[in-house]
């Protein structure tokens, strides 16, 4: 595909994306802060069933040699660099998608958010010239090397290659387990509610209806950032 | 159109999300982010720098500025969808952060996205959206990072809430 093609493709795949996160209020931020700070899942819940449809697809099409997978050497930059990325994002309240969507909902402070995340980059860029680590994509041979802290390169297709199992095998593993997730969030949701309605019915007694009538001050901000 | 009058269910948007990212991956590559933003930095920097840039080695090496790099537009296609939905919804309006506190964190939390992303090669959409359902090892290591970096971002949230 020409260049041209290439971003036209590119710029009407993130219209869309960006149409149905400003619609869905969908948040990645939100997936795993709202779980680990307010047990709401309500983004964790979309973030998994997305991942498991992408899991099938992708290691179908890995399986019979289709579709342009992710092509560079990783490490222990991946871990470092993902848990500052992390930190970042529950502080700005916005990851890289809702930097964006926010942004184009006239949001100011997603605005700056974008600003300094190039900041951030640029300055990084600086670090980089002086230390060279992480390596290079283009000098990465896809062996491990511990000196430098990378582990090589590993994916469905490698593991398809070594073993001879076709790729959608190991895609239906990886599939199972997010959707165990998934399953046991669900079981939780169930057994929150329950408790919420038996507290909801001993709250029927006139005694207990002012210490249960007032929000849980852990729900009341969840509720406001989804 | 419903669906500019209410809230879409977010398991429907993203599984439609799951549909396109998986024409894209077979078309391009899967759906990023990180990558895209990087080559803005570097054309923003080009315009103020010119030439000079390429004295600085990471800009030579691992990103030369280029206009046509296809990530750049997933990014400004997420800005003008987003323009799109709150305008035809009647949800777009200028909101400003009212406290210096929300001004240092978001200051704080943009650079330390920034960072990460070039210091991990990968941001959050690739790590949940394209190295991982891809079985990619390095999906494995973002996702350790990225949970670890949430529950210590999360704890600073309630610690800053709570005051």
């Amino acid at each position: 595909m020409s260049a041209i093609g290439q971003c036209l493709a590119a710029f009407l795949f993130g219209s869309v994306v960006g149409l149905l996160v400003q619609r869905s209020r969908f948040c990645n931020t939100a997936a795993l802060r709202d779980a680990m700070l307010f047990r709401t899942y309500r983004n964790t819940k979309a973030l998994l069933v997305c991942m498991m449809i992408l899991t099938l697809g992708f290691t179908a099409f890995i399986t019979v040699g289709e579709g342009h997978t992710m092509h560079f050497d990783v490490g222990v930059n991946q871990v470092l660099g993902l848990f500052l990325f992390g930190i970042g994002m529950v502080l700005a309240g916005a990851c890289t998608v809702s930097t964006w969507v926010k942004a184009g909902e006239g949001n100011v402070g997603a605005i700056w958010a974008l600003l300094f995340t190039f900041i951030g980059m640029f300055l990084f860029s600086l670090v980089w010239s002086y230390m060279y680590w992480p390596p290079a994509p283009a000098s990465m041979d896809h062996a491990p090397h511990l000196e430098a802290l990378q582990l090589g390169y590993a994916n469905a297709a490698t593991l398809q290659a070594k073993t001879g199992i076709p790729a959608i095998f190991f895609g239906l593993i990886q599939f199972l387990a997010l959707y165990g997730i998934y399953r046991a969030i669900l079981r939780k949701e169930a057994r929150m509610t329950g408790e919420r309605e038996q507290s909801a019915a001993t709250s029927t007694s006139p005694a207990s209806v002012p210490a249960t009538s007032k929000p849980s001050p852990a729900q009341t901000p969840a509720q406001q950032t989804t | 159109m419903e669906l500019f009058k209410k809230t879409l269910d977010p398991v429907i948007a993203l599984s439609v999300i799951a549909l396109l990212d998986i024409f894209l991956f077979l078309v391009v590559g899967a759906w990023t982010v990180g990558g895209g933003e990087t080559m803005m930095t570097g054309l923003i920097a080009k315009l103020f720098m010119g030439d000079q840039l390429s004295r600085i080695p990471f800009w030579d090496i691992v990103f030369k500025p280029d206009a046509t790099y296809w990530k750049i537009y997933i990014s400004l296609g997420m800005l003008f969808g987003a323009i799109v939905g709150a305008v035809l919804s009647k949800e777009f309006y200028w909101r400003v952060p009212r406290h210096l506190s929300e001004w240092i964190m978001i200051t704080v939390g943009g650079l330390l996205m920034g960072i990460g992303i070039r210091l991990a090669f990968v941001c959050n959409v690739s790590t949940f959206f394209g190295l991982t359902p891809e079985m990619n090892l390095g999906g494995y290591l973002s996702i350790s990072g990225i949970i670890a970096g949430a529950w210590v971002g999360s704890m600073i949230y309630k610690k800053v809430l709570e005051a």
